[in-house]
């Protein structure tokens, strides 16, 4: 027998480990015996893996020692013990309990959420496979001395980055979906309307869509192709198969065209922010600019691929001054970022990279931790304050022997059963109330329980359980057990405080959460309600296509025409969320080095009437006027940054064309009100532009809205009418703030409910604690006002404490929050008195609840218990 | 007659002990059912059975001398008691009663 050769160590230790006693010593033989005779027949390795095929075969119930009984496995022993005692205690204190499992399966519920939102936010736009890759060029321009940064670029920048960095691999354009709104695309009679985009010919080398029909190098390559989603083939072929090389007719403003279908890509996954159904070749786009295609023309975004092991910092220092190196006295520095960090990292302050939705994320993982350490503080305030009554317990425990480790098992055990059954409870939560949440977030998350979701269960778990457990182990396992047992226990000063403290905390943070709520709430009510300088009320917008687009100013008439409407006219520009921007204007005293960026708007007759728009000198664009074309309206603020005076018949040039100033428009809001009003001035449209904007009455819209249905499929059969109403397109912008709003009403809520739940249990105890002290009160004569004042005095303390640390900090916390917005709220007194009432008010009836209960309670029944 | 119902392989095991007549160890038994039957089975599910067996009475056991091979470890003998043997009898009995209660014509066939 060669002792070198002996079967795997491991798995005899795991032998002796599970198999019972009795039967150990002759199955080792026979494995053993079994092990040689097999190595001498078929060699080592063939009989350990013998060897621990039998082993795994002995794992079975009939040859498995039992849990208890056996000296050499006392751990069991205990665990079991622990585990007995923690649901007797649960039983025993079974308010305790249920406030615990309230307060930490809802907390975790909360968390996990938050967990499942902020993986499916950090998740956005990471899946493509070149995503380390992957960069977007961005422009901060220098305008007056500060820097605005912007995604749009010139449309010659990518083919000249291509051509000229050799760092830089692909370089494509795009056009986002949302420039154009959706297009018509028409197939024998099926008209759809779809989102779509242009894109360079390499766009889909670049981004992970999968083709289900053509490859990605070619199906962009011909001008006269277009890609289409499955699902947007499925609905104009019935069978995705059939769409490769059908003809389709597309449609956006005046322009139509005829394209084949080249390739078919599955319908993109919701966490990505490219948003289309089909991709045109930019070369389409490009013709559709014509002279529009220029370095001071922002009409494209750019993406580009590195070269693998590219310095990016380095790479970013060398394209700084690209455009400049193209165009004398352009003002735009170049740089990129990683294209999958736009989306959470997408605002930018003079240059420097300030946050964006970010914030929303860190916010969302601050109040889960928030809301998880309330529960906690519920559960160690409770376990301590029911010390008195374990007291006698830990110390029968240590008179016979028990050491103060075990002890502190036994008390992180039972918190760690609390917070396990608390996460079974919380899971089953959130797959009932998930449905609720996508629709209240928009999201499509789903809970599945994969490697890392049960990762991030343990953790917390652990931390949870731990934070939970780990004061009253240690406090509780403290005691003398000779002090116990003689009745000597007495409360020290310091575990009072601490008591204290972390009720302070828990209302703290809950009224910082209600302020926080008020807040959100109301700046986000300012936003909604705003004057914009323009009234959005009552206005419709129609897509401005097909037969209407040809014939639009005899539509129009006929709109002006039809009963209730007021006004209407033609648009390119979106007006609730920014457009295009030039800064090829110049003036007579423009110093060289200055740059203004202008939004442009390009407007057909009576376009400001019909937003309610005012002018503050000059006047409007007329149809009976001769070369209103050659004219100009500025927003005040344009005016003022150019520093004219008197503008009104001054001649300003733009694009190399002289335009004469005939009015001022009063500023409004055309961009989000993160940004202040910037300088803009009105064109009149050189084409049908793609939005017609009619004004209605308010009396009947609903009537008037359906003759304008009929005018418009009198010129357009075979379209469906698809309008929009601009308020509601307003408050689009604003979704990301309407849903934390909501979120964070909902989080708060649960935050002042599990604070209120650790309240309502201390209250009861500590009145269960004066009993014999009340009875004895009532005997003498007090009343159960006196009572309950004298029991809820303590707890008011505590309260008006939170409140004073609370208002603070709550106010510098708003404060920063509101600087992120150009237009804010002012931070009214009243949000926080109302706070902190809230909070006083709710604390105050909980505890009376409770004590009034205590209160009214007959003396002699607590004097007689012994 | 349900109590001392007997399994296939209860029976076979009890079968081979009786066989291997105070021989009747692990190995011994598995090497036994090899050759004799041509059937493998794993020490997990032998032992279960005699133990099995064991509890019911069928089967008696006891520790032999500790031997070099073994790794020092004894070995564990069975053999089959006075029920066990009543048990293993009315089984046959039972089996052959079936047997001759198949018409003749069929067993000419299939064997």
């Amino acid at each position: 027998m060669s002792p070198l050769h002996t079967p795997p160590r491991r798995w005899i230790s795991f032998l002796r480990w599970f198999c019972r006693q009795d039967c150990l010593e002759d199955v080792e033989g026979d494995l053993i015996e079994r092990y040689e005779m097999h190595r001498e027949k078929l060699g080592h390795q063939k009989a350990s893996a013998l060897f621990r095929r039998e082993v795994l075969l002995l794992f079975r119930p009939g040859m498995i020692s039992h849990f208890e009984g056996n000296q050499k496995l006392n751990y069991y022993g205990m665990l079991k013990h622990n585990l007995l005692v923690s649901f007797r205690s649960f039983l025993r204190y079974k308010t305790a309990f249920t406030i615990n499992l309230i307060g930490l399966s809802t907390g975790l519920a909360c968390a996990l959420f938050i967990y499942l939102w902020v993986q499916d936010e950090n998740s956005v736009d990471k899946f493509h496979e070149l995503d380390d890759q992957l960069y977007q060029v961005m422009l901060h321009h220098e305008e007056s001395g500060s820097l605005n940064t912007g995604v749009e670029t010139p449309a010659l920048l990518a083919e000249a980055m291509a051509s000229e960095v050799p760092e830089i691999d692909i370089a494509i354009q795009s056009t986002p979906s949302s420039w154009f709104g959706k297009m018509p695309i028409t197939f024998n009679e099926t008209t759809i309307k779809a989102k779509g985009q242009f894109v360079g010919p390499e766009y889909l080398e670049l981004f992970s869509f999968p083709l289900i029909y053509g490859r990605a190098s070619v199906v962009l390559q011909d001008k006269s192709s277009i890609v289409i989603s499955k699902s947007l083939a499925e609905r104009l072929f019935d069978e995705p198969s059939e769409a490769v090389g059908k003809s389709v007719e597309w449609s956006v403003l005046h322009f139509t065209n005829t394209f084949q279908v080249s390739g078919v890509f599955e319908d993109l996954p919701s966490n990505s922010t490219e948003d289309f159904e089909f991709l045109l070749p930019f070369a389409v786009f490009s013709e559709m600019l014509g002279n529009g295609i220029q370095w001071d023309n922002y009409n494209a975004l750019t993406y580009f691929k590195t070269v693998k092991g590219t310095d990016v910092p380095e790479l970013n220092t060398k394209l700084e001054n690209f455009i400049k190196s193209k165009r004398e006295g352009s003002n735009v520095q170049v740089f990129s970022r990683p294209y999958s960090e736009g989306y959470l990292f997408s605002e930018y302050e003079n240059g420097h990279q300030v946050g964006g939705r970010i914030e929303y994320v860190r916010l969302f993982t601050a109040i889960a931790v928030f809301i998880l350490l309330i529960a906690c503080i519920n559960f160690m305030n409770l376990s301590t304050a029911k010390a008195s009554r374990k007291s006698k317990e830990v110390g029968v425990k240590k008179a016979i022997g028990a050491s103060r480790r075990t002890l502190i098992y036994q008390f992180l055990s039972e918190s760690f059963i609390i917070t396990l059954i608390s996460i079974v409870l919380a899971l089953l939560l959130v797959m009932f109330l998930l449905p609720q949440f996508n629709m209240l977030t928009d999201k499509q998350v789903e809970l599945v329980l994969d490697t890392k979701l049960l990762g991030t269960l343990g953790i917390i778990l652990l931390v949870t359980g731990l934070i939970a457990g780990s004061y009253p182990a240690l406090y509780l396992s403290k005691f003398q057990a000779a002090a116990v047992l003689k009745g000597e226990l007495r409360s020290s000063v310091g575990e009072f405080w601490v008591r204290k403290g972390l009720v302070v905390f828990q209302f703290a943070l809950s009224i910082i959460l209600i302020v926080g709520v008020m807040v959100v709430h109301q700046q986000i009510r300012y936003l909604q309600n705003k004057n914009l300088g323009y009234s959005k009320e009552n206005v419709i917008l129609i897509p401005n296509e097909g037969k209407i687009a040809e014939k639009q100013a005899d539509f129009l008439a006929q709109l002006r025409n039809t009963v209730g409407v007021g006004h209407a006219s033609a648009t390119n520009h979106t007006i609730v969320n920014g457009g295009s921007y030039t800064t090829g204007v110049a003036w007579t005293g423009k110093k060289p080095d200055v740059q203004i960026r202008f939004g442009h708007i390009g407007v057909g007759f009576d376009f400001l009437s019909t937003l309610g728009m005012e002018l503050v000198e000059g006047r409007p664009f007329s149809s009976d006027l001769a070369s209103e074309n050659e004219k100009l309206i500025f927003n005040e603020t344009a005016i003022k940054l150019m520093n004219m005076e008197d503008p009104i018949g001054k001649k300003v040039n733009l694009w190399g064309n002289d335009m004469e100033i005939i009015g001022v428009a009063k500023d409004f809001h055309f961009e989000s009100l993160h940004q202040p009003i910037a300088p803009m001035f009105f064109k009149l449209l050189s084409d049908p532009g793609q939005t017609i904007v009619v004004k209605i009455n308010a009396e009947n819209r609903f009537e008037t809205i359906e003759r304008i249905e009929n005018l418009f499929l009198e010129f357009n059969p075979s379209f469906n009418f698809n309008f929009q109403f601009l308020d509601a397109e307003y408050q689009k912008q604003y979704t990301a703030e309407t849903v934390v709003a909501t979120l964070s009403k909902y989080f708060a809520g649960i935050a002042i409910l599990i604070s209120c739940l650790g309240l309502f249990g201390l209250a009861s105890f500590a009145s269960e604690r004066r009993y014999k002290e009340i009875g004895i009160r009532k005997a003498m004569g007090a009343s159960s006002f006196s009572i309950v004042r004298l029991l809820s005095v303590d707890f008011n303390k505590m309260i008006l404490t939170a409140i004073c640390i609370a208002l603070p900090l709550s106010y510098y916390l708003a404060n920063s929050w509101l600087e992120n917005y150009a237009y804010a709220i002012a931070l009214n007194g009243y949000y926080f008195a109302i706070a902190g009432l809230l909070a006083l008010v709710i604390a105050w009836l909980t505890v009376a609840v409770q004590t009034a209960r205590v209160a009214q309670t007959n003396p002699v029944k607590s004097l007689r218990s012994q | 007659m349900g109590k001392s119902y007997l399994g296939e392989f209860e029976e076979i095991v009890m079968l081979i002990v009786a066989v291997l007549s105070g021989e009747a160890y692990g190995v011994a038994i598995i090497e036994e059912m090899e050759s004799r039957l041509n059937r493998t089975v794993s020490i997990g599910a032998l032992q279960t059975v005699l133990r099995r067996l064991e509890d019911k009475g069928y089967l008696i056991s006891e520790l032999g001398e500790a031997t070099k091979i073994r790794g020092g470890k004894r070995k564990r003998y069975y053999q089959v008691t006075q029920i066990g043997r009543k048990v293993l009898a009315e089984t046959k009995a039972q089996r052959m009663g079936l047997w001759n209660a198949i018409p003749s014509t069929n067993i000419d066939h299939s064997l």
